[in-house]
């Protein structure tokens, strides 16, 4: 009492690029316990009694960098840190040697671009969402698959962020590209269903991605050469320290090879997408940020049939520093998913689209209160106009109208040391979504339809809202273990309809209204981590039980593509998924990589489904095994490797068959009772870092997927024998069996 | 020929570039219970019409099919007449002098030991079947042949088809439904969505097109199992047995249709 305090407040940066840097550890020497991580734009502020202090800023990758600072004002230190030699490097970044220990931050990882290239990926095309994959907890949806599901969630059950901008479907050609073009991103994070309150909408997980911001100091040309794609990307200053730009491309060229063959000339099938980011410091407390994708498929086969889809977003981002303890972030975004299939014939044509545009304002404040609490308040709206799939052409009769939802959210978390070992991260968001008016909306009672409400434009018809408390805590128990508890509620208000065993294109994204619901998740988890060997290796396990209501399926024969509404083919249940993960990292060495493991199940109840009893999920995997190893050999060469396991998808075989009208047809039992054969796949990459010739560096990747040629199930189908009618045969289909793959990476 | 089946040529067209491999895989299957099928049609032909009822066996079993002999089995419409079907063995029941007419409501009634087994269909009134249309389409170097039964959907609206093909008089087992939710009253144009994997349509083949029109659940049952078999980058829906009109948890359809054959030779 009565000693003032003072603020130290700053940005880190990278010394080379001037990107800056999220996640710095701050730490003060003088007063160990006392430190913070720099935010999303690479700002921390703490506040300390008037005194002589250290700052020791730490990241791993880069140089530490010690400043003193005599404190008898509010002090601003910014400092640039410049990258290591690099056979210290580790391909998921811990921000500090223990801070697995020390945070409450629960089933959150944190992705670091330049060090997940190395793995090897199929095509030799590096993906963050392959990456990701890899990780305990998260599975892909089938070999190739871009999607993924969490924690037992459904694929639409993630939020992905591209610079705060909802991504809707962030998967290229048929599902086995993701829409980030790795040379552009800056950073990815991945939280597994425990989101701080900043963040809701989804009920399984954040996929935060970053955009790079652009070298402010210097002008830098890199790309790559593959054997599908390629990509190029430029940035440099507009001002000098001032502002700068980045703006980077990619585009498949697959198609271009296939034409070469006179079969497949009339075809088109690539995508390309284009990322942009500019910024401007206006002055040493205000930034804006603009930041903007787009990207497209196309797939066709001359004028009988032409698809293309993709997304758009754009951001507008002021941060300001009010105060040295106030940081403020105001976002304005744009985010529109466009979805179009027609289909000609000489008599007739039918043209299919879908899309989903939003409008969306964010404000962030980050309160650095005092060295023990950090408080994170804001709200978000989000307009959404939802067209769900329309039909159109000669002679169709199909009236389907846009519909609009407004989705609101306000939010306040703190982050909170309540003593030395004791942290505590608790928050609470409190979620509105409001119906509203310029269509009709159909309820149904069992699948029959009981009213219609006309709703005019400007009305709101219904309006659900929701408490979403979120808490987690972390002890330490010595220097080197520590136990984390954590319980989450998160509430989703728009539903991906998919009809399909897969996922397909035509899925389409509608909104809440009378019938369907906000779907809500109640997780609680409980974790240990462990660091062993001077902090060489790390060790953290997490288990967590998670209930899921208001869970949405088709019934039986719902034809999606000819029903009037949709809703009238719904049904409802809810779902419960429980695991345990366990993922050993090994930080330090030439050989760094990790060991994941996860053991879960994930279970469906759905009325009408099933007899109403609980199913496995789709996604109901047993095991789950990754390993992944990179090595450093040398300077100039690194090798790695991963490989996989996993349990078979849930699904349903038949028992037993029957004729009728002299036609087989199969008899079925239970949903999901039968499992696909299980997967598992090694494959290898090597990277060879030329020496650079004056400012030129080049880099060529080798990559050998499924080295031992193992026929992973992709789809089983029955089929009648051919020389035997009366014999049913179960044949499978397998993807990809040794792809080699060979990238030249430049910069310049 | 619709939107499935040319992602599924191209798909099927990538996996080859990508090295996609298809074989024959043996697996476990749960065990069966072995249920009772029905089977019942009555059309707008002249009788006699037949029922037939079997029990299912295991996937992987080849033998015939178990049948039931010894049930009483009746077959009544909504004008008041009823008809005592005898048996014929080998699980076939024949109807005596019951005449389909378009329509009106029949009601089969199943009786099996000590359970009984009803069900319902209506008759649709028919709808003119004028010719079938092939259209020829060459997609990545292969003639890919569509058929368009040709026919006039009624103005009122909730109609229903079932078309049921034939290669050179040789049944393929495939289920082939249209209604007129999004094109209703009008000429349709629409193709047959038919999957073609596994036979080869070539020039001066017989397609023969028996079309049905069908009430509401016989319809459902038979988009319940196309939608089942779809193949190719989606998947089809989770499979399970499709909705049927019989209580009592047999499994199998009865079915009140038109009926129309129509043959036309590939070009």
């Amino acid at each position: 009492m009565g000693q003032s305090k003072f603020t130290i407040s700053g940005t880190v940066k990278q010394k080379s690029t001037g990107e800056t840097l999220i996640g710095v550890t701050v730490v003060v020497v003088e007063k160990p316990n006392v430190g913070v991580i720099t935010n999303e734009y690479g700002f921390y502020s703490i506040s300390l009694p008037k005194g002589n202090y250290t700052l020791r800023f730490s990241y791993v990758g880069y140089k530490q960098e010690t400043v003193p600072v005599k404190l008898d004002a509010d002090a601003r230190v910014s400092i640039h840190l410049s990258d290591e030699s690099k056979l210290q490097e580790v391909v998921i970044r811990a921000k500090k040697d223990d801070d697995n220990l020390t945070k409450a931050t629960m089933g959150t990882e944190v992705l670091n671009m330049k060090e997940a290239a190395k793995l090897p990926v199929i095509f030799g095309e590096k993906d963050l969402v392959k990456t990701i994959q890899l990780m305990p907890g998260i599975k892909s949806n089938g070999e190739g698959s871009n999607g993924f599901s969490v924690r037992g969630g459904a694929t639409d059950q993630n939020l992905i962020l591209l610079d705060e901008a909802p991504v809707y479907n962030a998967s290229h050609l048929l599902g086995f590209f993701s829409s980030f073009n790795s040379d552009a991103i800056k950073d990815a994070t991945i939280i597994k269903g425990n989101s701080p309150a900043q963040y809701g909408g989804r009920l399984s997980s954040v996929l935060d991605v970053k955009m790079k911001e652009g070298n402010s100091k210097d002008y830098q040309v890199s790309g790559g050469l593959g054997l599908i794609s390629s990509r190029l990307t430029v940035e440099g200053p507009i001002q000098k320290e001032k502002s700068s730009f980045m703006i980077s491309g990619r585009r498949t060229y697959a198609d271009l090879f296939a034409r070469l063959s006179s079969d497949m000339k009339d075809v088109k099938l690539y995508f390309y997408d284009l990322n942009a980011k500019a910024n401007w410091a206006i002055n040493s407390k205000n930034k804006l940020y603009f930041s903007g994708y787009f990207g497209k498929d196309v797939f066709s086969v001359s004028s009988l049939f032409g698809s293309d889809w993709g997304n758009t977003t754009a951001t507008v981002r002021w941060n300001s520093i009010l105060s040295s303890k106030l940081f403020s972030n105001t976002s304005f975004i744009y985010s529109n998913y466009d979805f179009n299939v027609g289909f000609k014939t000489d008599a007739s044509e039918i043209n299919y689209n879908s899309h989903i545009k939003d409008l969306n304002l964010k404000q962030d404040f980050t309160w650095y209160a005092n060295a023990n609490n950090t408080v994170r308040i804001g709200f978000n709206i989000i307009h959404h106009t939802i067209t769900p799939t329309k039909a159109g052409g000669t002679d169709i009769v199909s009236v389907k109208n846009s519909r609009k939802g407004l989705e609101n959210a306000v939010y306040v978390s703190n982050s909170w040391k309540v003593f030395d070992k004791l942290n505590i991260d608790y928050g609470l968001r409190f979620s509105l979504y409001n119906v509203l008016g310029g269509s009709t909306y159909n309820i149904y009672k069992d699948n029959h339809l009981i009213d219609s409400v006309i709703l005019a434009d400007g009305k709101i018809g219904k309006n659900y809202y929701n408490l979403e408390p979120r808490i987690s805590a972390s002890y330490q128990l010595n220097n080197s273990a520590s136990i984390k508890i954590g319980y989450a509620r998160n509430t989703q208000n728009l539903h991906l309809m998919s009809n399909s065993t897969g996922g397909s294109p035509t899925d389409a994204w509608i909104g809440n209204s009378y019938n369907i619901k906000p779907e809500v998740a109640d997780q609680y988890s409980i974790g240990f981590s462990k660091n062993l060997y001077n902090n060489a290796f790390e060790l953290n396990t997490e288990a967590y039980y998670k209930t899921m209501s208001n869970q949405i399926d088709y019934r039986d024969g719902a034809d999606i593509n000819t029903v009037p509404d949709i809703e009238s083919e719904l049904l409802f249940g809810k779902g419960r998924a429980y695991g345990l993960e366990i993922l050993l990292k090994k930080k330090k060495g030439r050989l760094t990589g990790w060991l994941g493991y996860t053991l879960s199940k994930t279970e469906r109840q759905i009325s009408g489904i099933n007899n109403n009893q609980w199913y496995n999920a789709k996604q109901d995997r047993t095991h789950d095994i990754s390993i992944v190893g990179v090595y450093t050999v040398s300077e100039r060469w690194t090798l790695s490797g991963t490989f996989i396991y996993n349990t078979g998808n849930a699904v349903t075989f038949p028992t037993g068959k029957y004729v009728l009208n002299d036609q087989v047809i199969y008899q079925y039992g239970a949903r999901n009772a039968d499992r696909m054969p299980a997967t598992h796949r090694l494959d290898i990459s090597a990277t060879y870092e030329r020496p650079s010739r004056r400012r030129w560096q080049g880099s060529w990747s080798f990559g050998l997927y499924n080295i031992y040629g193992r026929r992973n199930p992709f789809a089983i189908t029955f089929k009648e024998n051919k020389d035997n009618p009366q014999k049913i045969d179960a044949v499978q289909t397998s993807l990809f069996q040794w792809v080699p793959s060979i990238t030249y990476n430049f910069k310049f | 020929m619709k939107m499935k089946n040319i992602v599924n040529i191209l798909f099927t067209g990538l996996l080859f570039i990508f090295m996609g491999c298809e074989k024959v895989i043996d697996l476990n299957y749960k065990s069966n219970p072995s249920r009772i099928i029905i089977q019942g049609n009555v059309t707008n032909e002249a009788g006699p019409y037949y029922v037939k009822i079997t029990k299912s066996i295991g996937l992987k079993d080849t033998g015939s099919y178990p049948t039931i002999d010894d049930a009483v089995v009746t077959i009544s419409d909504d004008a008041g007449n009823s008809d005592t079907l005898s048996t014929l063995g080998h699980g076939s029941y024949r109807t005596n002098h019951l005449t389909g007419v378009e329509g009106r409501t029949y009601t089969l009634r199943v009786q099996a030991g000590d359970q009984t087994y009803t069900a319902q269909s209506t008759m649709p009134q028919r709808v003119r079947f004028d010719s079938i249309k092939v259209e020829t389409d060459l997609i990545t170097g292969e003639t890919e042949y569509s058929f368009i039964p040709i026919f006039t959907d009624p103005v009122v609206k909730g109609n229903n088809y079932r078309f049921v093909l034939w290669l050179n008089d040789s049944l393929i087992n495939q289920q082939l439904v249209l209604n007129d939710e999004v094109r209703n009253g009008v000429l349709n144009t629409v193709r047959l969505e038919i999957n073609d994997d596994d036979f080869d349509f070539k020039p001066g083949d017989l397609v023969t097109l028996q079309m049905q029109c069908i009430d509401k659940n016989v319809a459902l049952y038979y988009r319940t199992l196309a939608l089942i078999s779809d193949s190719g980058p989606g998947g089809g829906t989770t499979p399970n047995n499709p909705p049927n009109n019989i209580t009592n948890g047999a499994l199998g359809l009865f079915s009140a249709h038109t009926v129309e054959r129509k043959s036309v030779r590939v070009p």
